[in-house]
């Protein structure tokens, strides 16, 4: 996780003086109209990275409308009334920054990356398309287009990720997690130019927003503009949140897809599990767990059943924790030829079970834990991962404050923590198996 | 989701027109190029030995790939295991990857852990042990691999495309090998291998990150300093290329398109004015005409592109998209009505301009973080673009006019020459 690794690093270098520079030291406030605003001062390089984070992703659309928040985004880039049709982006190129945007299920964000100078122009074009989009009828059509032909090249020829997608909405039968961000693509075939608009005008409003400014800017500046750009839309209706649990599984739920194309049988094994938000000393113990347990090529399930039993080409399991809901871990074993697929679970599963019966080894655990010091130093090599990880950070329901004392947390988390976690890993009977084969 | 794994664009680190490297050699004679900035305690170096696919045996393809996959498999002083660990317990990352024609490496490690983190490169370097086990179970891992690509409609196109294109054997062929070329790999064929990519002759290394030049000239020739210097290895030129279309009938809902046809060499006096042609025509990524024709207006696909992709003795011009079996052919037509309008009628003046700013405004996010120094550093080398390339930049682009940009795009782009690989199933059937 790259909040992990960031604050590991304020942490190792707040003992250094020489490397005072480098601590993350983010400022806050908050414009009248519910704006945040967080900025992130750098002066390595003469250059600032802009980035909007809204409150809300594919989460927010009602029913029957899935697709609709991340067909939106890509409708952002169409142009306002002053900086019309694909103004923004060619002004970007041009000045030789770099632009982009993503929709996850509890967020959307926008970002640039630029010289100063152009800061005001820049802040003046985001500011502008939150309100003030241009949309015609067939910017809709022909956008639609697109994103059935994204969905396509994402999902419909891919096997692997068709299976993804059923398996999730197993585990997620009530969630929101349950359904694809993309869109179900007969949802997404009748969305039309009034479900735009109104999601538009009931979403984009500032106090839905945080905005970030990194790199070489100050507080005052940051304020100013800021307020001049950002201070003129008005405010909306604030979403409230309606926290919706998945109900505790029964019932053992195996998916399979046969497609001829496959040529390669994989396995996957997805579990609902607590999130950071939830708690992060238990979701840093799971992380850490996990790393141990099955992360890479070092991993003790990887030297049991890839090299010492030579059984599976691969396996791998990993814990994303970042979510405002229920936290997600992914396994998934690449069998040799000979193995069937339908004893794959059980084999992993009394793996697993005879690893955490031996006890964790504290070796493994120091490793681990030092690797997460020094991946912090590699995060810290730019402008914009500041922004990144705390931006995702309390779109994912955490605090600025919770980011800034990760470190302390991660410090007090023992091999027995960690022990804990896996043995309630173990025990978790909200999982969803699939197979993929031919 | 616009674009889902959006890359980290950083740093415009430095004052990148100015950048700060020097040429160094050390005590055994080895060059390299190197800036120091100690702004993050990290060292990355990027280096390269000449090789590659090109030199797999004959029916022996995936060689080259194989032994790169190995080097984290074991050494003289650390199983394989214990070399993992030791790479965590460090702060070292070490990669090895095979290209066409050679193999590239990066090495990088936090700045406290140096003496750690060389020895680790050092061992490989030096002593792998390409143990019989390892070389079992990378082959497996190299076989599920290929049988994962057999399934992804894009990597169909692009193998089906390159084994066509090319009419030389040693570039039609796949750099993970097949199934069965995979089985006829010898540990012999791999040590083999091995010697012949570890030739001092070849290497070419950038480095940059908090190290003195002391030190850094120290741990190369530590690392490399005991490695045989051998001949060169012979640059291929490519005489022919395939043209036309080629069908693959699959089952699919949506098509894979691959096309290209033959570029420029790197060093060519007109490479320059090419890139901003082809930015124009479908490089630059909202930018582009082909972006714009067929995404923005038609709403035929989701990505659609077109770049340079320079050899080492040789160039070319590709390109893909993806979109639904029935837009096929409407597709296809608009590309190669833009490679004719772009050949014929040229560029305009403003998509000139904004081009050009757009190559110097954003050189500089090469320059982001220290790996991205260090592998340019090498890059520059590794195309032998001199020494002044950095400070002759912002200059070499001032003086490329917009005639002879279009008199480039003239010649280049010939969509006769064009050869397109389409793997999908044809509409109504």
């Amino acid at each position: 996780m790259k909040l992990v690794f960031l604050i590991s690093f304020v942490f190792m270098f707040n003992s250094l003086d020489a490397r005072d520079e480098l601590s993350l030291n983010p400022q806050r406030f908050k414009l009248n109209n519910g704006l945040d605003v967080i900025v992130i001062e750098n002066k390595r390089a003469p250059v600032i990275a802009q980035m909007i984070w809204y409150n809300f992703g594919s989460g927010v659309e009602d029913n029957g409308k899935s697709g609709l928040a991340h067909f939106m985004e890509h409708l952002m880039f169409k142009g306002t009334k002053k900086f019309p049709e694909s103004y923004y982006s060619n002004f970007i190129s041009r000045i030789g920054g770099s632009e982009n945007a993503f929709t996850s299920y509890d967020y959307t964000a926008y970002y640039q990356v630029f010289p100063k100078s152009e800061l005001k122009k820049i802040m003046e074009m985001e500011a502008d398309r939150m309100i003030n989009l241009t949309l015609t009828k067939e910017n809709v059509k022909i956008e639609k287009k697109v994103i059935l032909e994204e969905r396509f090249q994402r999902i419909e020829s891919d096997p692997s990720s068709q299976l993804d997608e059923s398996m999730k909405s197993i585990l997620f039968p009530n969630h929101y997690y349950g359904r694809p961000i993309i869109g179900w693509r007969h949802e997404i075939e009748k969305l039309d130019y009034s479900d735009v608009i109104e999601f538009y005008k009931k979403y984009y409003v500032p106090n839905n927003a945080t905005l970030i400014l990194s790199g070489d800017i100050d507080l005052a500046t940051a304020k100013v503009y800021a307020k001049r750009y950002f201070g003129r839309n008005k405010k909306g209706t604030k979403i409230i949140e309606e926290r919706v649990l998945d109900p505790e599984f029964k019932t053992k739920v195996n998916v399979k897809l046969e497609n001829p194309n496959v040529k390669q049988t994989i396995w996957k094994k997805f579990y609902r599990v607590k999130s950071y938000r939830d708690s992060i000393k238990d979701g840093l113990a799971l992380d850490i767990g996990l790393k141990i347990l099955s992360s890479g090529s070092s991993s003790l399930l990887y030297e049991e059943l890839v090299n010492k039993k030579k059984i599976f080409s691969a396996i791998g399991g990993y814990y994303q924790g970042l979510a405002k809901g229920s936290g997600l871990i992914y396994f998934y074993v690449i069998p040799n030829d000979e193995i069937e697929i339908e004893k794959i679970n059980d084999i992993v599963q009394s793996e697993i079970q005879s690893i955490i019966k031996k006890g964790l080894n504290k070796k493994r655990f120091e490793i681990e834990k030092k690797k997460y010091l020094f991946d912090s130093i590699y995060e810290l090599d730019g402008i914009l991962n500041p922004a990144q990880i705390i931006g995702e950070a309390i779109k994912s329901g955490l605090k600025v404050e919770d980011v800034l004392d990760w470190n302390r947390v991660l410090k007090e988390i023992s091999v027995a923590d960690v022990q804990r976690a896996l043995e309630e890993f173990q025990n978790n009977k909200n999982y969803v198996i699939g197979e993929l084969k031919k | 989701m616009r674009f889902l794994c959006f890359v980290f664009i950083t740093f415009f680190c430095i004052n990148i027109h100015a950048i700060d490297f020097k040429e160094l050699e050390t005590e055994k004679g080895i060059k390299f190029w190197f800036v120091q900035d100690n702004t993050i305690p990290l060292v990355s170096m990027s280096f390269s030995f000449d090789g590659g696919m090109v030199l797999d045996p004959t029916n022996k393809e995936g060689t080259t790939n194989l032994m790169t996959s190995l080097l984290d498999e074991g050494t003289q002083n650390f199983s394989s295991l214990e070399y993992k660990l030791a790479l965590k317990e460090s702060g070292t990352k070490i990669f090895f990857t095979t290209d066409r024609e050679k193999i590239d490496g990066t090495f990088q490690v936090v700045s406290s852990q140096l003496q750690r983190g060389f020895w680790l490169l050092q061992e490989t370097v030096n002593v792998p042990l390409f143990n019989q086990k390892e070389i079992s179970k990378v082959k497996k891992q190299i076989e599920a691999s290929i049988k994962i690509d057999a399934s992804n409609v894009p990597t169909i196109a692009s193998d089906i495309f390159n084994e066509e294109f090319f009419l030389d054997e040693k570039f039609s062929r796949k750099k993970k090998g097949t199934l069965n070329s995979l089985k006829k790999i010898s540990r012999k064929d791999i040590k083999d291998s091995f010697r012949d990519h570890f030739n001092l002759n070849t290497l070419v290394i950038g480095v940059s990150g908090d190290i003195s030049e002391v030190n850094v000239k120290k741990y190369i020739d530590y690392v490399f300093g005991d490695l045989p210097r051998k001949k060169n290895i012979k640059k291929t030129s490519l005489e022919n290329f395939k043209k036309g279309k080629k069908f693959i009938d699959y089952d699919t809902p949506q098509s894979s398109v691959v096309f290209g046809q033959r570029g420029l060499k790197r060093q060519d006096d007109n490479y320059f004015a090419a890139r901003i042609a082809n930015y124009i025509l479908g490089g630059g990524s909202f930018q582009s005409r082909l972006y714009k024709e067929i995404r923005e207006k038609n709403g035929l696909v989701y990505s659609i592109r077109s770049y340079l992709l320079p050899l080492k003795n040789d160039g070319l011009v590709l390109g893909f998209f993806q979109t639904r079996n029935e837009n096929v052919d409407e597709t296809l037509r608009k590309v190669i009505e833009e490679w004719d309008k772009v050949s014929k009628k040229g560029v305009t003046k403003k998509e000139f301009k904004d081009a050009k700013t757009f190559f110097k405004g954003s050189f500089s996010r090469n320059f982001t973080n220290t790996l991205s120094i260090a592998s340019l550093l090498k890059v520059v080398q590794y195309y032998e673009l001199g020494n002044d390339y950095f400070s002759s930049r912002d200059k070499m682009i001032d003086k490329i006019s917009l005639k002879q940009v279009n008199k480039v795009a003239g010649e280049l782009f010939n969509s006769d020459s064009l050869f397109f690989v389409i793997v999908g199933k044809k509409p109504g059937e």
